[in-house]
């Protein structure tokens, strides 16, 4: 009698041996104790069921082709304003069903942030914090996973779309990883087992003995670390439907616009709507150093017309008052057009603009000079966003994590809440 | 003896069919070109540029909306031959065309010289009939960066005399017929070569072919919802329109998508689908990498200038963008075939136009140089201006040419107009 398994039952030992220690290397460096110091805040947080979702604007939207306009300004450029339904606001002509729905928007049009380039941007405004030689910072993603995410879900706490960020759990560790749908949302082929059902599970039972075996003359986590990813992947088996959209697409297509863009925000409702406290959906293309106002021209409009969607079906199922909407994108761009017809990186003044969750509709906060150079009034550093946007969800944004003995705020130090735009 | 079209001809016939044919069609003859002027137009970019009547008359149009035109001496001043084509004198403008409230895309102007056409951002199309009576006069000007140059370094009061210097004086005259139609910005226009039809196409793809006597709509159509109508021409007839489609960037997976077609302008109906021709293998809707990459290495970044040949049997478009070597495919109108690739610019082509013979192709660039090649085999036969060296540096945003094929300008988006004798 055949006594082996045939070689592809068998979880690869390599897999496995690269999978542990990267595991364990991730765990050695950090302080595991004292995050769990923070769990009886996360347990209180999580009874609000709060979401987000990060609609990301990769390369930096330019803030005079949508809510900071120029008109009649050497920066101005090509576009001309429109009337929102909010009296004395006013957004850029590409952005028509935003404007009927400003009422919902919060706009910080004096963000003043300190990176100026994609990668440390990205960094930037993923983490609110700067990137640093020893520390590796989580995603805001990773931090709304841990404060809002329930254990044991069969879906993960933090999904994206089209993923941009750069820092995934950091020092939360790898259970706060980002899940990463491909830009047309469909899973990563690893997601799904190409064994039979049995054959699968007595893959399962191997490598629990192997992993029990690894665990019993060890004290460090790695193992339950270990076990709890595969756990995680096999719960997800249960879920595929969530991610098959194609049916409720026909129905929502024009709702959501008939775009790639509209399909990632259709998911990312429907991951909310099953618990999911993150979603990032990224939109790419808008590093517009060159020909920018076409591109804009191009971007804009299937962006805003997803967004809107995006807060109307919400709305509409009554989860928009839970569910807080971040537009950011990780820099501005120039006031002065170049020689290519193109805007270049700018961060001492830019917009992002919230909306939902605890959010006040119909506002726009701070001013830039009449150029846009600089900001006029109520400036908002990146620290001050991101606490506002953890207060908006219910999570202390001076909660602090301990890597060592070093307390780190979720919020960096001296941020402060925009109170103005909260309700 | 030769034998033209299977008759025997003696040279001297010869001749005297060629001075006929001369007599209809002016040549283009091109023999060490020379910049004869170099108009400033600073403030926005200036997109556009077109002659009216002969090559002393041009208007040229800019980014804010603004078009202006200079009635140039006769006889143009002495220019150094030798010399850098930066000194190649200015000259001001006589007259400044109101009405238009965002950016001008292109300037057309009727053959005899006395209409000229704008298309703009401010989803219109203007008429001017460019000898009408002013309705006004106001200083401008144009030269404020030439000025700070020129005070650089200077003592307080010179440098004051410099930069408040009068302006020029304009004549301010106002379009005499708007067509409307267009709900997006205006950003192609074509005329016919009789003057008697015109097309314009918006970034929304809603194409309008007008009767330019009586101002009245012949036909309109739409291409793909989400593609612009990047550029039009009508053939030299009338009766047929080329319209090229673009998609700019939507996202990063979402295909380029683009489309070239003829068009029948009489009742706006599909006559021939030229990219279907050229990849028939390849579908616009596929989502694969390899289908989007064909698609980008032919069309790069949109086939956004557009020609028809004066014989109307050729057509020729150019590729657009911020790419490596924008060049100028021409077709067979009849076939859809790809007859040949001509010209090369680096970064991109802006514009293209044949030469009223035909036997010659003139495309500027975000290279800044305005290349003529040879349609019978690609051979470029001369580059005017010059790369002004390192990677984007400003672009030649559009050209025009003389009626009398003698002369040739190029709107420079640094602020200026480049007028070039093709024979020095």
């Amino acid at each position: 009698m055949h006594t082996f398994c045939p070689r592809h039952e068998h979880l690869s030992r390599r897999t496995l041996l690269k999978g542990t220690v990267a595991t364990a290397a991730g765990g050695s460096l950090m302080n595991w104790g004292s995050l769990f110091n923070s769990q009886a805040i996360a347990d209180e947080v999580k009874k609000g069921q709060k979401r987000c979702i990060l609609l990301w604007m990769n390369g930096g939207a330019s803030q005079f082709e949508t809510f900071d306009m120029k008109i009649g300004r050497p920066t101005g450029g090509l576009f001309r304003e429109i009337s929102t339904n909010v009296p004395g606001s006013r957004v850029c002509e590409l952005m028509p069903k935003i404007a009927q729905n400003m009422d919902k928007l919060a706009v910080i049009r004096s963000m003043h942030t300190s990176q100026i380039d994609h990668p440390s941007g990205i960094h930037l405004m993923h983490t609110g914090y700067s990137t640093a030689a020893n520390i590796r910072f989580p995603e805001i993603g990773a931090v709304v996973a841990k404060y809002l995410g329930r254990e044991g879900s069969d879906l993960p706490n933090f999904i994206k779309i089209f993923s941009h960020g750069n820092t995934g759990g950091g020092f939360l560790g790898p259970k706060y990883q980002p899940f990463s749908l491909s830009p047309d949302g469909r899973l990563p082929t690893f997601s799904t087992s190409n064994l039979k059902p049995e054959l699968e599970s007595r893959r399962n039972e191997l490598r629990n003995f192997v992993e029990d075996l690894y665990a019993r003359d060890r004290k460090v986590e790695t193992a339950r670390m270990h076990r709890e990813a595969y756990e995680a992947a096999r719960r997800l088996q249960k879920v595929h439907a969530v991610f098959k959209i194609d049916e409720e697409w026909d129905k929502y297509r024009e709702l959501y616009g008939d775009t790639a863009f509209g399909r990632r925000c259709l998911m990312a409702r429907r991951l909310v709507e099953r618990g999911v406290p993150f979603v990032e959906v990224g939109q790419s293309s808008y590093d517009s150093h060159a020909d920018n106002f076409v591109w804009h021209r191009g971007l804009v409009p299937p962006m805003e017309h997803a967004w809107v969607g995006l807060i109307t079906d919400l709305e509409q199922r009554g989860l928009l008052q839970d569910t807080l909407i971040v537009w950011m994108g990780e820099i501005g761009r120039t006031p002065r057009v170049n020689n290519r017809s193109g805007r270049d990186h700018y961060v001492r003044s830019w917009s992002t603009a919230l909306a939902g969750c605890g959010v006040k509709g119909g506002l726009v906060y701070g001013e830039s000079d009449e150029d846009g150079v600089d900001v006029k009034n109520n400036p908002v550093t990146e620290g001050d966003f991101f606490a506002t946007i953890y207060q908006a969800l219910g999570i202390d944004p001076e909660t602090e994590h301990f890597t060592g003995v070093r307390p780190i705020p979720i919020a960096p130090f001296g941020s402060s809440v925009v109170k103005g735009v909260l309700l | 003896m030769a034998e033209v079209n299977g008759v025997r001809q003696s040279r001297r016939l010869r001749l005297a069919v060629k001075r006929v044919i001369h007599s209809r069609i002016e040549i283009m003859e091109i023999n060490k070109p020379i910049q004869h002027w170099r108009l400033l137009f600073e403030g926005e970019w200036p997109t556009s540029v077109a002659f009216l009547g002969n090559g002393r008359r041009i208007a040229a149009g800019n980014r804010a909306g603004q078009i202006y035109f200079w009635d140039l001496p006769e006889t143009p001043p002495e220019v150094d031959k030798d010399a850098k084509d930066e000194t190649a004198p200015d000259f001001a403008p006589a007259r400044r065309l109101d009405g238009h409230t965002n950016g001008i895309s292109h300037l057309l102007s009727t053959t005899d010289g006395k209409m000229l056409i704008s298309s703009s951002l401010d989803h219109t199309v203007r008429l001017w009939d460019v000898s009408a009576a002013p309705n006004g006069n106001a200083e401008v000007v144009f030269d404020a960066k030439d000025r700070k140059r020129k005070a650089r370094g200077k003592s307080k009061e010179e440098k004051e005399e410099i930069l408040s210097t009068p302006g020029t004086s304009v004549e301010t005259v106002k379009a005499s017929h708007i067509l409307e139609g267009h709900r997006d910005w205006v950003g192609s226009l074509g005329i016919s070569r009789d003057g008697k039809r015109l097309i314009s196409g918006d970034v929304g793809s809603l194409v309008i072919a007008w009767d330019l006597e009586s101002r009245k709509k012949v036909s309109r159509w739409s291409g793909h919802p989400w593609n612009w109508a990047v550029a039009t021409a009508l053939s030299p007839d009338g009766q047929t329109a080329l319209v090229s489609e673009y998609r700019y960037k939507r996202d990063d997976f979402d295909i380029p998508a683009a489309a070239l077609k003829l068009w029948n302008v009489a009742d706006g109906t599909e006559k021939l689908d030229i990219l279907k021709v050229h990849l028939p293998k390849l579908d616009a809707k596929s989502s694969s990498y390899g289908t989007a990459q064909v698609w980008r290495k032919f069309i790069k970044g949109g086939l956004i200038a557009a020609d028809f040949s004066p014989d109307g049997k050729l057509i020729a478009v150019g590729q657009g963008g911020e790419t490596d070597t924008g060049k100028v495919h021409l077709f067979d109108v009849e076939s859809g075939k790809l007859v040949r690739t001509v010209s090369g610019h680096r970064y991109g082509v802006c514009d293209v136009k044949f030469s009223a013979d035909g036997q010659y192709v003139l495309s500027s660039g975000r290279d800044t140089m305005v290349r003529i090649c040879q349609v019978s085999d690609g051979k470029e036969v001369a580059a005017l201006g010059k790369q002004r060296g390192g990677q984007f540096k400003d672009w030649l945003h559009a050209l025009a040419i003389s009626p009398d094929e003698k002369t040739v300008a190029a709107a420079d988006i640094a602020g200026i107009v480049h007028v070039w004798q093709l024979q020095s």
